[in-house]
């Protein structure tokens, strides 16, 4: 055995965690309320519609993925007074208007033959943005710093991309003919514009900024 | 979409009927007229000739309850605003729901599975709906004593004695259905025992309202009063659940009581029935 009294870096030659990642306390912390505003609207629309949607197996999935994206709000919820927010109510709200009429779309069909509607805005529109935002925000934050929202942010991820996958089969089992893809793909447009204008589920920068500029590399000090 | 959705809108595909509680209980496919003409203390046994349908009838009663339980608690998700005033859920009771939405859902699947297995078909017996009436109550602490102390907690009773009757029956898939349904209910009283206390900790009066539903919603679906604590009772009382599930010992005696009540009440209302059919059809019974 290698001599334990060698010293070791703390970080094994495979251990590749950085710092610093792209946001600072605060603004992961308005971050994460954004994503606990949104689980909770989704929660409460997929309990909702349990009783309004007739397909039994599609009743059946909605209440079991209600648990999932209320289990993501108390992931979030709890992980707002460690960045620093010791109200989470204070930063438990949609990132701007928008976000708010497009939560209002999403929860708009009730009809019990609106079960299109219903899965096309979460499972095509709401749910895929979600993937993306957790995704940037995964890609971008400290390793090291920010460890803990990593962790939540990959079971929440795991949960999304199952949910996602049950949700677009529901979808495709109920697609029968090119008038019920013309609807579905409507009321996906709708949504997917009102998203838009939203800037994403965190607002403008959700993905961050694919044309900004690189930052200019410091000026050389001469010699 | 709405807050509050009335009873006569949830969602069925075509193979559910509706019919009221009392229709269901004197139709002679859920109870045969040998049982009706007995009155309701018959209890499931493995030795009755028609055991297996008595189960097969009593499991898909459950089934529809476990339906309106998941519809119930996703109401309550949705139907409030989040917060602590009197028409407000808080966010961890809207949590508590979101989990029991999961849970029933299983419990739908449980049943579905076990209704191929005793060889029931969905929608073979007919639907009540007084689950989802009690979960359609404007304040959340009420929704939570009707459903989940009243009508849970009678489930807790009916999972303890269909796994009693499971294992005596030599039943393998039952019993094991019976016993992690038990365990979930248990968990769901529980909700609704703590969330009692906690939202009316400071509100005698509304506490008292919630406990006085819940006395109604007991005596209501105490069935005629076929739950109690002799030997004969079709569903036993199981008072070791009802106590993990938060219940003292005297509100298990009141139960007890409301059974025997309903039990009476039960057997005059279907004589007054019986009387009122002779009456319109001409006949003499
Ligand atoms: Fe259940
Ligand atoms: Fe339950």
């Amino acid at each position: 055995m290698a001599d334990p009294k060698k010293p070791r870096a703390a970080f094994a030659p495979w251990d590749r965690r950085e710092l610093p990642g792209v946001f600072d306390v605060e603004e992961s912390a308005r971050r994460v309320g954004t994503y606990k505003w949104i689980e909770m609207r989704l929660f409460e629309a997929l309990g909702g519609w349990v009783a309004t949607v007739p397909e039994l197996d599609v009743k059946l999935r909605l209440g079991t993925h209600c648990y999932h994206h209320a289990w993501h709000a108390e992931l979030w919820h709890k992980r707002l007074p460690e960045l620093r927010e010791m109200n989470p109510d204070r930063l438990t709200g949609p990132p701007n208007e928008n976000m708010v009429a497009f939560v209002a779309a999403l929860t708009e069909p009730e009809a019990p033959e609106l079960t299109i509607e219903k899965l096309v805005g979460v499972y095509r529109v709401l749910i895929p943005h979600k993937i993306a935002a957790y995704t940037y925000h995964l890609n971008n934050t400290s390793t090291i710093t920010d460890a803990p929202t990593i962790r939540s942010l990959k079971f929440v991820l795991q949960d999304e991309f199952d949910d996602w996958r049950d949700g677009e089969m529901m979808i495709q089992s109920l697609l029968e003919n090119a008038e019920d893809v013309e609807r579905a793909a409507a009321h996906q447009a709708r949504l997917e514009q009102l998203l838009v204008a939203a800037g994403g589920i965190a607002g403008p920068g959700t993905i961050g900024d694919p044309w900004a500029k690189p930052l200019e590399p410091e000026a050389e000090v001469p010699a | 979409m709405k807050h509050a959705l009335p009873v006569e809108e949830l969602a069925r595909d075509e193979r559910f009927v509706r019919v009221e509680l009392f229709t269901r209980a004197i139709d002679p496919r859920t109870v045969p007229d040998d049982r009706q003409r007995a009155g309701p203390r018959i209890k499931i046994t493995p030795d009755r000739p028609d055991a297996p349908d008595a189960a097969r009838v009593l499991m898909h009663g459950i089934f529809m309850g476990e339906l309106q339980a998941l519809e119930g608690a996703g109401r309550t998700c949705w139907d409030f605003e989040t917060g602590s005033g009197p028409q407000e859920a808080p966010f961890e009771l809207k949590l508590n729901m979101a989990r029991q939405c999961w849970d029933e859902a299983r419990h739908c699947e449980i049943s579905v599975k076990l209704g191929e297995w005793m060889g029931t078909e969905i929608g073979e017996f007919a639907e009540a709906t007084f689950l989802y009436e009690a979960a359609c109550n404007p304040d959340p602490v009420l929704r939570l004593t009707g459903v989940n102390r009243a009508l849970e907690g009678l489930a807790i009773d009916v999972f303890n004695t269909m796994r009693e009757f499971a294992r005596a029956a030599g039943d393998p898939v039952l019993e094991f259905c019976e016993d992690w349904m038990l365990a979930d209910e248990v968990t769901h009283v529980k909700m609704g025992s703590d969330w009692l206390r906690k939202l009316t900790e400071d509100d005698p009066e509304r506490r008292q309202r919630a406990l006085e539903f819940q006395r109604v919603v007991d005596k209501l679906f105490s069935l005629g009063g076929f739950r109690g604590e002799d030997d004969d009772s079709p569903i036993r009382l199981a008072r070791r659940f009802r106590e993990l599930a938060g219940f003292a010992d005297e509100e298990i005696d009141e139960i007890a009581g409301l059974s025997r009540e309903a039990r009476d009440e039960f057997l005059q209302h279907r004589a007054a029935l019986a009387e009122d059919a002779r009456e319109r059809t001409g006949t003499d019974g």
